[in-house]
């Protein structure tokens, strides 16, 4: 029983790392892409304070659902980051660290924000509600069937079991080199998942008001902001621990996770915005034709680098 | 009790309603609730009796014919248990629907009938009667459809519901030429392996996929349980769709699977191959998947949308049942759990809503959370199951199922499989959106209302065992694993807490546990920070445009029209094809009526001689 509150403690211990580092890097990505559009950009804390500013301000609820969906958006958000393991060795729940977990604990976090835009009754925010739904319909399944083939591959779904494997050397390289389609599909599907741009339909600023956000002000947004900065963690660390080795140790893995949440944010300013037909098209023509490729050539043909 | 006595009680009681039906409506649909609660006790009893080692003879048959023998095997006592417990929760909605048929005692009767059908075909081990028992339960299903919105409906149920019947009466009889007896189990043991055995895998397969609503054959599900009556489309969901997937466990676990590809290809590759038979279900169900998800994302009716999702889980079960293996199998049987009591909820949802708004559209609907709040939380429970998303039942079995399927490294069906799992959280959310969320419709602020406690009542049950299912699945597995044992595949590893995939292990419990933890924390984020000021649902951002209207202000006509658009010039390809061949079918009626019926009846006589004295050629 101590031992399961320990764990516990130690999952929200997790989660609450996961908060403060997503939301120091956005800050510090904050400024370097306002470099590359030649601005100076916010100070690396501003992150920071936009939540704590909209935590503390009163606000306007729509009704007991608008509300309740928020608590189990950030509720089922946090749950799911508590299940993972920042490095291969450290993490709340050792054993139980399966990627099935992640990919549909997340779905509740998910469910319970939709249900709270849905709920407040603006259109908006039902047809970016809509959009990314649409959206994950479409980046889902490429990446699906590249975690598929790891699986396969390895035997294990285990994120920190993978990563030990991978550094092992040995039989398995980093997955995103030793299933180079594989890891080309993943990093399109991991840009999908967190909405940058092309992928940025559902939120879509300008367009439709920022789409499920539109009605949020106050607490509600707040924990939303949360919600999300601890939703771009999971995405990201589950790239890192699937495809980049994981990690030995802490600053490792904060080194990685930078990398690459850097990465994509200077890839995707570059780009402008797809429709949200074209994203789903586009999703199940070249990343998921590249994502059966690779899973045939590794599983049928045993072709790993 | 024996089961003979069961099955008899139950038929009298069906005759007990009609007359109590005549008397007084509301009475004999009382007697549904009495006559289905009584069943289920007495298959939950037996089951307890036998799980505990009773020496008890409940196949002892002493008043029907020689022939209706019994025999109460775990995977009968599996499915009885599952759909007993349906109908015994469904009929409690019956009392409150039974004012809106034109035949109320017929209805209450055949429900009863439908259930001591579906009785007969799990517990008997004789080939003929569990086709008339399964015969039985179509028939009482033929009757009972038109009592609903569409009388077309019942024609295409009863359509492909023959086409299944035919073809488990030919399998019937493959097995009779072979075995000698119509034991159900000497049958499929002496065919298994053999050349007729692929002739009867192939018969009892398309009888099990034209129950459960498998492409080729769903065309005729959501025509049937979308217009259904309110309280039988759960019926027909939940429990009446699952004796097609007891036929698909007869013909793809009982039967020795045919075509080794392992030889043919396994020199080439460290790859291992599953049977040829075992790849065909495999794509027909996950053919199922996908085009039942993509049909249910473009519903306007929510019934209907709710009849896709069946056909799509049905896919699921398919798939998991054609991989087989202690893994698939299991995931498979549990999937038959779970769709089963999160579909019965969310159809039992929506009847409540239509039983005070009269319509089940969508586009019709809005904001009914605000008066219903309860039969929301029901629906939101049933479909974060049907969904596949922790903490309920659904992902357990979904889980599951996807570690067959990766374990056994079948790519393409992996497609399938992951594009109707995320496709379902686009189908379910659509009613949850349009239905229950959104704007509150000045037409139906009156008529909503909290449902009657009884109503209630079996949609809490059905919610609570969802969550039962999601969070202690152990119990459960354990008697599926005992079915397992029966049918000859090794047991699931479960401890007492986890489940042992084959690359991975879960831990339900914790899952769940963890789930509450992180709603709590955000919880008491919530609580602390200031309390917000309530505003009404039209006080919101509409960027500088006036709007005074709430239908304008909901948006639930076409949800999802971007993604429709790329695939709406498909959808009636099946729908076509049945078309084409009715005409044939007519073409050809008239063709036989033009020579052989015509105006003289001497001519009709000479060819009635013919063909008599053709049939009866082969005896002489």
């Amino acid at each position: 029983m101590v031992d399961m509150l320990l764990m516990i403690l130690a999952g929200v211990g997790v989660a609450l790392f996961g908060f403060v580092l997503q939301t120091s890097i956005a800050g510090v990505n904050r400024k370097i892409v306002g470099r590359i559009q030649k601005r100076y950009g916010p100070k690396w804390y501003q992150e920071f304070l936009d939540i704590f500013k909209l935590l503390s301000k009163r606000s306007v609820t729509h009704g007991w659902i608008f509300d309740f969906g928020v608590i189990m958006a950030l509720g089922g958000i946090i749950g799911t980051a508590m299940f993972m393991p920042i490095t291969s060795s450290l993490m709340a729940f050792p054993g139980y660290d399966n990627f099935f977990i992640f990919v549909y604990l997340i779905a509740v976090g998910m469910l319970g924000m939709a249900m709270s835009a849905s709920g407040s009754g603006n259109p908006l925010a039902s047809i970016g509600v809509m959009r990314a739904l649409t959206t994950m319909l479409a980046y889902e399944v490429p990446f699906m069937i590249v975690v598929l083939t790891i699986i396969k591959l390895t035997g294990t779904s285990s994120l920190s079991e993978l990563g030990i494997l991978q550094q092992a050397g040995g039989d398995f390289n980093w997955f995103v080199i030793a299933l180079p389609l594989g890891g080309i599909v993943a990093v399109i599907s991991l840009m999908g998942m967190l909405g940058k741009k092309p992928f940025v339909t559902y939120i879509a600023p300008a367009e439709i008001a920022s789409g499920p956000m539109v009605e949020y002000g106050g607490k509600q947004l707040g924990m939303l902001f949360i919600m999300h900065e601890i939703t771009v963690f999971i995405e990201v660390s589950l790239f890192v621990h699937l495809f980049l080795g994981g990690a030995e140790n802490i600053l490792f893995f904060i080194i990685k996770y930078f990398a690459v949440y850097t990465a994509l944010n200077i890839m995707s300013s570059v780009y402008g915005r797809l429709k949200i037909d074209q994203v789903v098209l586009f999703f199940y023509k070249w990343p998921l034709i590249l994502a059966v490729t690779q899973a045939f050539i590794a599983i049928y043909l045993g072709w790993v680098i | 009790m024996t089961v003979e006595l069961l099955i008899i009680l139950t038929l009298v009681l069906g005759l007990v309603s009609y007359f109590m039906g005549r008397f007084n409506k509301v009475y004999g649909a009382v007697v549904t609730i009495i006559a289905s609660m009584f069943v289920f006790i007495s298959v939950g009893y037996m089951a307890n009796d036998i799980l505990d080692g009773s020496t008890f003879n409940y196949n002892a048959v002493k008043y029907l014919p020689v022939f209706a023998t019994f025999t109460v095997s775990y995977l009968g006592i599996f499915f009885a248990i599952l759909v007993t417990f349906v109908f015994a929760m469904v009929s409690f909605f019956n009392p409150f629907f039974v004012e809106k048929y034109k035949y109320p005692a017929v209805y209450n009767m055949l429900y009863i009938f439908s259930l001591a059908g579906v009785l007969g075909v799990f517990f008997t081990d004789n080939l003929m009667v569990l086709f008339f028992f399964f015969e039985f339960v179509v028939w009482s299903g033929l009757f009972i459809i038109p009592l609903g919105k569409s009388k077309k409906a019942a024609v295409s149920y009863y359509a492909f519901s023959t086409a299944g019947s035919f073809a488990l009466l030919y399998a019937i009889f493959i097995m009779r030429d072979v075995a000698g007896t119509y034991n159900l189990y000497a049958g499929l043991a002496s065919v298994s392996g053999t050349t007729q055995g692929t002739y009867v895998m192939i018969l009892l397969s398309i009888s099990a996929f034209s129950k459960l609503g498998a492409f080729p054959l769903h065309t005729w599900l959501p025509a049937a349980h979308g217009n259904a009556p309110h309280p039988f489309s759960p019926v027909l969901s939940g429990a009446l769709v699952k004796l097609g997937a007891f036929v698909a466990i007869l013909a793809l676990v009982k039967l020795a699977p045919v075509g080794d590809l392992q030889s043919v290809f396994g020199s080439y590759t460290d790859a291992t191959f599953l049977y040829a038979s075992q790849y065909a279900v495999a794509i027909l169900g996950a053919m199922t998947i996908v085009f039942g998800t993509l049909m249910a994302i473009r519903q306007d009716d929510a019934k209907k949308l709710l009849a896709y999702s069946s056909v799509s889980n049905g896919g699921y079960i398919l798939v998991a049942l054609s991989i087989g293996g202690s893994v698939g199998l299991a995931g498979g049987l549990y999937h038959i759990i779970a769709h089963a009591l999160a579909s019965a909820a969310a159809f039992l949802a929506i009847g409540a809503v239509s039983r005070v708004t009269g319509t089940s559209k969508m586009s019709e609907l809005g904001g009914m959370i605000h008066k219903m709040p309860i039969t929301y939380m029901v629906y939101l429970i049933a479909i974060i199951s049907m969904a596949g998303i922790p903490p309920m039942g659904g992902f357990i079995s979904k889980w599951l199922i996807f570690q067959a399927v990766i374990d056994n490294g079948l790519i393409l069906i992996a497609v399938a499989v992951f594009f109707g799992s995320i496709g379902s959280f686009l189908y379910v959310f659509r009613p949850l959106a349009a239905l229950f969320l959104g704007q509150e419709l000045p037409q139906h602020k009156d008529k909503a209302k909290i449902p009657p406690f009884f109503m209630l009542l079996p949609m809490i049950i059905l919610s609570l065992l969802i969550v039962y299912t999601g969070v202690f699945p152990n119990y459960i597995l354990g008697f599926i694993n005992d079915v397992m044992a029966e049918l000859g595949v090794d047991a699931l590893v479960i401890g007492k807490y986890t489940i042992q995939g084959p690359n991975g292990v879960l831990h339900p419990t914790l899952v769940a546990s963890v789930f509450g933890v992180g709603v709590l924390i955000a919880f008491i984020i919530f609580i602390v920070l200031k309390k917000s000021r309530k505003v009404g649902l039209m006080d919101t951002y509409t960027a500088g445009n006036f709007i005074y209207t709430e239908e304008l202000m909901h948006y639930s006509l076409d949800f999802y029209a971007p993604i429709e658009r790329l695939y709406e010039k498909y959808i009636n390809i099946t729908e076509d094809f049945y078309k084409k061949l009715e005409n044939k079918v007519v073409d050809f009626g008239r063709m036989v009526k033009y020579f052989f019926f015509t105006n003289k009846p001497e001519v009709t006589v000479f060819w009635i001689v013919v063909i008599i004295g053709f049939l009866l050629w082969g005896d002489l």
